[in-house]
Formats: C-alpha cells, structure tokens, sequence
C-alpha cells in the first residue's frame, strides 16, 4: 500500500520532468515557426507574443527573393541541393563497390586494404582542410562544384558499413549468377545492390545531412555568391546591416523543411543512422 | 579421360579464384585511389606543413623551420587560449549531455506510454543545421530575447539583461546550450537502444530479488551499459572538440571573439585570415593528437568492458 503510493508520486514526478524537458527542447523550435510569420518589430517585443496578430507570410517570399532581388537564396538552395545529392550518390557507389569487393572476394593484401581504410577514419575532416584546399588551388576547382564535391566522393565509415552487411548476404545466390553467366558487373549492379535497400537508405540519409550541415569546406573553397551553400548564405545574412528577423526566421524553416520532409517519410532510417554513426566512434 | 576431366575441373577452379580476385581488386581500387589522393596524402602533407613557413597566397615553396611553429604556439597566449576556449566547451558540453541523455533514455525507457513520442521530440532539434540552430538561438539570446525573459521570469528579476552573448561566461554558456540542445536526443536515443538491448530477464529477476527501481538501475542497468556510456562519452567529446559553427556565427554576428575562439575556429582563422598555413596546420596537428589519443582510450577501455549476454 505504502510502496504503491510512494511509487504513484515518483511517477507523477517523473512524468513532470520530462514534459517540461520536452517543452524546453520544443521552445526553440516553436520560436523560429511563430517568429517566421511576425513583423520584426512583434518579435522583439516584450514579452514575446507567440501568437501574431498580422501574420506575415510575405516574409518567405522575402526570404528567397532577397534583399536585392536577386532570388541568391534559391540559387543556393539549389547548389546545396546538387553537392549533397552528388556526395551522396558517389558515396553510396563507391562505399558499395568497395564493400563488396572486400566482404565477398578473397584476393592477396584483403586485409591491409581494409585495416587501411579502416585507420583513415580516424582522420577528422578538419585536420586535413589546409592541405585539401591547396589540392583544390593547385587544381584550379576553386568556385566549382567539383571544388565542394570531390573531397567527399566516398568515406571510410561508409565502406565499413556496406562491408559489414555484405558480408551476410548468401553466397550461393552469388554463384548461381556467375553458372548462369553473369559478369561481375552485372551481378553488382542486378543482384547485389538492389538487395542493399535499407543499408544504403542509411548510409544515404547519414551523407546527405552532413553535407546539407556542412559549413567550414564551403567556407574555404567557394568566394562567389552564386556558389555559396545555404549555411554560407545563412552566415552572410546575418553579417549584413540590416536584418530582418521575421525574414531570417523565414530563411531557417526554409533550410530545414527538406530535413524535415526526409524525417517525416523516412524517420526509421534516421533512427538508424543515428544508432549506425554511434558505431563509428 | 576421368583424370583429365578432374585436372580440367582444377584448372577450372583457380583460375575462377583468380578471376575472383582481380575482381575483387577492381571493386576496391577506385575507393583506395580515392584516400590515398584525399585522406593519405593530405595527412602527411600536413604534418610536413607543421613544420614549415608557408603563406597561404604566396608562391614561395614552404621553407622548413623544423619545430618552430610548434615552439611558437605553446608560447602564444592566443593559442593557449584556444585551448582553454575548447576544453571549457567540451567538458561543460560533454559532461551536461552525457549525464542528461543517459537520465533521459533511463526515463523514457521506463514510461509505458509515449516512448516514441519523447524520443521524436527529444531528437527533433537534431534535424536541424548547426547553422540554423546557432541562428535561432542568437534571437533567443538577444537582449530582448527569450533567454532574458525566461531567466527573469524564474528568478523574479524583471528587466535585467544577462548579457547572454557579451559576457565572457555567459557567452561560453550560450555556446554550450545551443550545442546541448542540438546533440541531446541523438545520444539519448543511442542510450535507449543500449539500455533497451538488456534482457528483460534481468530486471525481471533482480524484481523478484526485491530490488528497488533505483538499485535495478544503479546495480544492472548503469554497469551493463558500460560500452554505450563509453562510446557516448568519447563520440561526444570528439564531436565537441570540433565545433564550429556556432562559434563562427556568434562572433560573426558580433560577440566577442576571445572566449569562444575554438581550435577550429583559430585554424581557420590563422589559414585563411593570416594567410599563415605552417602554424594553422601545426594546430590542427596537435588537434589530431588529443583526438588520437582519445580514441585510444575508447578503445582500450570497450576491450575489457564488453558485456556479453549469457
């Protein structure tokens, strides 16, 4: 009797904590939405008003027309768009080859190859940025899409990745193709990479966000406005005199909503590759 | 006849391995030229920088000064001050979220209802850009932003401005939330699949043992989840010390350089605003270092702490 009550107001208790955790998580969140659709002046009134009275929508359309006209903030969206989509493509191909090539083919120094590529993903990204940047000088693929993509075709976690769930997938399949006459290629492309679908959802889903996060590479190699990302944009915004913050809020849900699109449809994966990241170390 | 079919058969077979292994070679030479071009030679070349005099602009080749750079930096106050800069946010971040996500998990793990719920909303903030979330909580921290008016409310201080992105202190705080906000539920949901991967026969038993809630997770919970905390611990800690863009915005929307002046931040800074290539690579060098030897620890330590489940 005396258990159970005690134990009925830890519960309350506990249940307190976390709904107030949650609504301090939320707030933020909340925030930018409410504040994307106020006039400026709403938003730093005190105390906040939360619920606007003017609704503003026409800052969106601000947001992506910019200040000047120019509709820069699309163009960049659009550069986003195309580095994160081809870094993810090439890092699917080129993980997966790569992972196949060690999980179901023996040859001579298999195993250095994948203690190799296993030692650069200790490598962070930022401890190599200076002379990645002097490669792309010394290429003259400053200001490209090249100059954002190419460091990034493939990573060494990804090739870990496709290695370890190839390394299941049943042999005979594999070699009933090569009877039937399958080249390698063939049964690469055909068998193989089609029966990789939730792998490489993940490994997907985890190259994209970094890429779409990615804001130090496009800082060093990209100077012209049409090539910046949205996290330069974002960045240069807010350096410029005049903001409005209703806009710049615009500008945020703006830059998230293909983040939260992906979640939406596709939340499982994310779990996944937030559980499969947390192997990496 | 039969014996030649045989040998036929053999010769079939190894130069089938042998095809096998040339493919093999073929699927993992363009990964393998790939980090050899952009992880290999960029780790050496930096390492050789570190040890030279190199402007960013000029065409000179780099002149080699031995360990100057380095002697230079563990004298520079500038450096030193990074330093303190990135261990102050990574251990305050560190520490907060680590203690945090595991409390959460343990929380969440034990409601019935409403499991998937918290974890979403725990782990929505995480689908936000670093950008983006360093930009929404620079309208929180304004004078005239939320921070002030929520702190004020709670503390019955009507009208005090906390100085949430000029104040020394204050300004290393705000870096830590906004960076503790963003990470929270990603490692709370990596703590709920470890925490969720024990055998509910355990509990079960310790149950019957008459163990308390609090002994339950004190005594089975928290030391089998010994490997998870570890890898939160050191994921955690590896993700603080290269923080970014946070701090690049703050100070670009005008705080205050010096406290926030992470080693990232300096390295960037002193390549592409001082042009000085030798020293910011001698800093990302040392970077490496202290990253290495963490992940050794890590390391070491999950080999003598892996839990098996009989």
């Amino acid at each position: 009797m005396n258990t159970s009550k005690a134990s009925w107001g830890w519960e309350l208790l506990i249940w307190i904590f976390l709904f107030i955790f949650a609504t301090i998580v939320l707030i933020p969140l909340v925030f930018m939405f409410t504040s994307s659709i106020m006039p400026a002046i709403e938003i730093m009134k005190l105390p906040y008003p939360w619920i606007t009275s003017t609704f503003q929508w026409q800052n969106y359309w601000f947001g992506l027309r910019g200040a000047d006209g120019s509709f820069l903030f699309l163009r960049n969206i659009l550069n986003s768009f195309i580095v994160a989509s081809s870094v993810t493509l090439t890092t699917i191909l080129l993980s997966s080859l790569a992972g196949y090539g060690l999980a179901k083919f023996y040859f001579k120094g298999r195993n250095i190859v994948f203690i190799a590529l296993m030692a650069t993903m200790m490598i962070p990204f930022e401890v190599i940025m200076i002379p990645l940047y002097m490669v792309t000088m010394k290429m003259r693929i400053q200001d490209t899409y090249l100059g954002l993509i190419l460091p990034f075709l493939t990573t060494a976690f990804g090739v870990f990745m496709m290695r370890q769930f190839l390394l299941t997938f049943p042999e005979e399949i594999l070699d009933a193709a090569r009877i039937d006459g399958g080249g390698e290629i063939y049964i690469f492309s055909r068998i193989v990479l089609p029966n990789c679908g939730p792998v490489v959802t993940t490994l997907g889903i985890l190259t994209f966000r970094s890429q779409w996060d990615s804001l130090l590479w496009p800082l060093m190699v990209i100077q012209s406005e049409e090539m910046k990302t949205i996290p330069q944009y974002i960045t240069k915004y807010m350096a410029e005199t005049h903001t409005d913050e209703g806009i710049m809020m615009a500008i945020a849900v703006i830059a998230s909503i293909p983040m939260f699109i992906l979640f939406l449809t596709m939340s499982k994966y994310f779990i996944s590759s937030n559980l499969y990241s947390s192997v990496k170390g | 006849m039969s014996e030649m079919i045989t040998l036929n058969k053999k010769q079939k077979h190894w130069s089938m391995e042998r095809k096998k292994a040339r493919w093999g070679w073929i699927f993992v030479t363009p990964t393998l030229l790939f980090f050899m071009l952009f992880s290999l030679y960029p780790i050496t070349n930096a390492f050789y920088m570190s040890l030279t005099k190199k402007d960013l602009l000029s065409l000179k080749p780099p002149e080699f000064i031995g360990l100057k750079n380095y002697t230079y930096l563990f004298q520079s106050a500038d450096f030193w001050n990074s330093m303190k800069a990135t261990a102050l946010f990574s251990l305050g971040t560190f520490s907060l979220l680590l203690v945090f996500s595991l409390l959460l998990a343990a929380l969440i793990i034990s409601r019935k209802r409403l499991q998937t719920l918290l974890q979403m909303i725990f782990y929505s903030p995480a689908l936000l850009s670093s950008i983006v979330a360093a930009l929404i909580w620079l309208l929180i921290f304004d004078p005239r932003g939320l921070a002030n008016q929520g702190l004020n409310f709670i503390c019955h201080t009507p009208g005090i401005d906390h100085k949430w992105l000029a104040a020394t202190n204050m300004l290393r705080l705000s870096t830590t939330i906004v960076y503790f906000w963003k990470y929270i539920g990603y490692f709370t949901i990596i703590f709920v699949a470890g925490i969720g991967s024990i055998p509910r026969s355990l509990h079960e038993s310790a149950e019957i043992d008459g163990a308390s809630r609090w002994q339950d997770f004190w005594h089975i919970t928290f030391p089998l989840i010994k490997p998870t905390t570890l890898l939160v611990s050191v994921m955690a800690m590896i993700q603080c010390l290269k923080t970014f863009s946070t701090q690049y915005l703050f100070t670009g929307a005008g705080s205050p350089t010096k406290p926030i002046n992470v080693i990232t931040l300096n390295i960037y800074k002193t390549a592409l605003r001082d042009h000085r290539i030798g020293r910011a690579s001698a800093m990302s060098m040392i970077l490496f270092l202290i990253m290495l030897v963490l992940t050794w620890i890590q390391f070491k330590a999950s080999k003598s702490e892996n839990v098996t489940y009989m």
